[in-house]
């Protein structure tokens, strides 16, 4: 038996995990790389869909149930993932594996809706392009939520429970909290790393000045899409934790504004374009709506309005107020500093050496 | 099948108006007004509830929520739109300012609501107008009901007003040159912020009026606006977003062919397309960006046209205003 943490701390730690993957990843394209991404939920409900319609398929044909359109009917579905998870509760190795598979799925269709969003990103400009990766989000949208056979449209479908093995009591809550912390900061640090590499380099040149990239030979589209991909496969990963974390999957909970227009108010908190900052960012939000939610009853005495409209004011102020008076966010960009030329001088040397 | 083009007329009206208020609110500002989605919203709870708790016809409160959406407008711009625009915001900055305004409208659509609900015991979270509806009578066991026309008459005269009062009156033609050519027109002495003032007023009055008269073709609910947002920004983008009359038609012909387009799909296919109503408008709005960036209105008559009768039609208009 695992000593007992308070469910409200796991609680923020889970939405943590989950909102810091999806602003990184938010970051990255718009911070990083200057795209006005509006559609970041277009990338996250591609996760969730592949955590909702592939591993639940995968076991059931391997166990001989019914793998097909049938799979998605909700009177069947759950007694079909019920078994699963018998199975899964019982065998590590499978359930660890069945999660990276789908992860890795999650990401490689992630980048694959990235490369498609490229197709307007070459072309169309700030304001524009947000708009239409916006439009793009609500079309999957409308699709995940009105065609039953991918993952039970309006229904939804239950996602295996790959956490089973941890058991079922308050310590798969902390284990599940502390593998989703493991994967945020994973992604923190993959994307931390990315930044400082040539291509995060490459990417805040083009932010800044895409003429002046341009006469350094970089490959503006390529570049762009790039990005757009290794942001779509961050998010999308993230989305299929979610997925996995929540046990059920139900297109209408992937709205634009709670995986679109909330990252990018975390991201607006921290500081556009800095990758620390998003830790605040998202922390503080994370710990302000966790809260809410939690003393919904107990607020409802003080204030004479529902819990849910306050959550939407304060976010909502909190966004006019950092735009109007720290634009920057609590934590501004720095500009990055380059070796000191004796460093530099000192790499050369090793370079030469070898 | 008249019954349904009546419908979709009213729709498409509808639409127009508000589609028309993103544009002007865009050509003055730069700002792509996200609020605009809570201010169709508000113009639908309006109607709704002064067509509740003081009787009539639900037309008498079309006006009263243009005025109430226009003062949100005015609120906005001076709230947060002034400043930003004052210190050169970025168009993303100015996008997400209104975003935030927009959840803080939500939220009060939604506060008002639970007022409606708890008070009045009003059935507020979920309405349908469109039976209040004055009925001209029956044709064809169709019964005709009045807000087709009257939405229709309403863009027209829309049409009209505006295109007296910019081209035809001082002040018109001071907003005209704003935005145009703003430093330009500030040497003149303009004061641009009457003109932003203006284009967010009448911006929000748009965005009032055709939620006003949209209650009456498609049921309410608080987020009725940030459902039907994506067809007005569809709308403002086909016609193009350098013009109030291209976007009045672009919203037009969007609302016409979303609600026309998937009916007569659901007669080929089945109902089961219904579902998908708002793929049209985005496919719409999407394809016009890509093929062609400056939307219909963009398309230039004057190059179709010889080049001494567009030099006479200047010449005129100098000669009229003396420049």
């Amino acid at each position: 038996m695992v000593f007992e943490i308070h469910p409200l701390i796991l609680n923020i730690l889970v939405n943590f995990a989950i909102g810091l993957i999806i602003t990184v990843s938010l970051n990255l394209e718009v911070g990083i790389a200057g795209i006005s991404q509006f559609g970041r939920v277009l990338a996250v409900i591609t996760g969730a869909i592949v955590a909702a319609a592939i591993p639940g398929r995968l076991l059931a044909s391997l166990i001989g149930l019914p793998a097909g359109v049938e799979y998605a009917d909700h009177i069947i579905n759950f007694k079909i993932v019920d078994q699963i998870n018998r199975i899964l509760a019982v065998n590590v190795s499978l359930s660890v594996g069945i999660l990276f598979f789908t992860l890795i799925l999650a990401a490689l269709l992630g980048s694959f809706i990235g490369y498609i969003c490229s197709y307007p990103a070459i072309r169309l400009k700030e304001a524009y392009l947000g708009i239409t990766l916006l439009a793009f989000g609500d079309v999957v949208n409308t699709i995940a939520w009105n065609v039953d056979p991918i993952a039970g449209g309006t229904q939804g479908v239950n996602v295996p429970d790959v956490f089973r093995w941890i058991g079922v009591g308050p310590e798969r809550y902390l284990g599940v909290a502390l593998i989703l912390i493991g994967f945020g900061l994973v992604v923190f640090i993959f994307v931390e790393r990315l930044i400082r590499s040539p291509f995060g380099r490459a990417l805040k040149a083009m932010r800044d000045s895409e003429v002046a990239a341009k006469v350094y030979g970089k490959d503006i589209v390529r570049l762009r899409a790039q990005a757009l991909m290794v942001g779509g496969a961050l998010a999308a990963i993230g989305g299929a934790l979610w997925a996995f974390y929540t046990g059920s999957f139900k297109a209408v909970t992937y709205t634009r504004l709670t995986w679109t227009f909330w990252p990018w108010a975390y991201m607006m908190l921290g500081g556009i374009g800095n990758n620390l900052g998003m830790l605040v960012g998202v922390f503080v939000f994370s710990v302000i709506r966790t809260l809410i939610y939690a003393y919904k009853t107990e607020l409802t005495a003080f204030i004479p309005i529902s819990p849910q409209w306050f959550e939407y004011i304060l976010v909502g102020l909190a966004i006019i107020i950092l735009v109007l008076f720290r634009p920057q966010g609590l934590f501004p960009e720095k500009p990055a500093l380059t070796l000191p030329r004796d460093e530099v001088e000192k790499i050369r040397q090793r370079i030469k050496k070898e | 099948m008249l019954d349904l083009i009546l419908k979709a007329f009213a729709y498409s009206g509808g639409i127009a108006l508000t589609a028309a208020g993103i544009t002007l609110i865009y050509m003055a500002t730069r700002t792509f007004n996200f609020a605009h989605a809570s201010m169709v919203g508000w113009g639908f709870y309006i109607v709704f509830a002064g067509y509740s708790l003081l009787g009539g016809t639900p037309y008498y409160y079309v006006p009263l929520a243009a005025l109430f959406s226009g003062l949100l407008g005015i609120l906005i711009y001076f709230g947060v739109n002034r400043y930003l625009l004052k210190a050169g915001a970025s168009p993303i900055t100015l996008m997400m300012s209104t975003l935030g305004a927009d959840l803080i409208l939500l939220a009060c659509i939604n506060i008002f609501t639970d007022y409606l609900t708890e008070e009045y015991k009003l059935n507020a979270r979920y309405f349908v107008l469109e039976l209040r509806d004055i009925s001209l009578g029956m044709a064809d066991s169709v019964n005709i009901r009045a807000i087709p026309f009257i939405s229709s008459a309403v863009v027209v005269l829309t049409i009209v007003g505006l295109h007296l009062f910019l081209k035809k009156t001082k002040f018109g033609i001071a907003v005209r040159a704003t935005i145009e050519n703003t430093p330009l027109a500030t040497v003149l002495g303009i004061n641009p912020e009457k003109v932003y003032v203006l284009s967010w007023f009448l911006g929000g009055a748009l965005a009032g009026l055709g939620g006003g008269l949209l209650s009456l073709t498609i049921s309410g609910y608080p987020t009725v606006g940030m459902t039907i947002i994506v067809t007005m920004f569809a709308g403002s983008i086909v016609g193009g977003l350098s013009s109030v009359f291209g976007s009045l038609f672009g919203g037009f012909l969007v609302g016409l062919s979303e609600y026309l387009g998937i009916t007569g799909l659901s007669l080929a296919f089945g109902g089961w397309i219904l579902a998908y109503r708002l793929i049209i408008p985005l496919a719409a709005m999407v394809l016009t960006l890509l093929l062609y960036p400056q939307g219909l209105a963009g398309i230039k008559i004057e190059k179709f046209m010889l080049k001494p009768l567009r030099i006479k039609s200047q010449s005129k208009e100098v000669k009229k205003y003396g420049v």
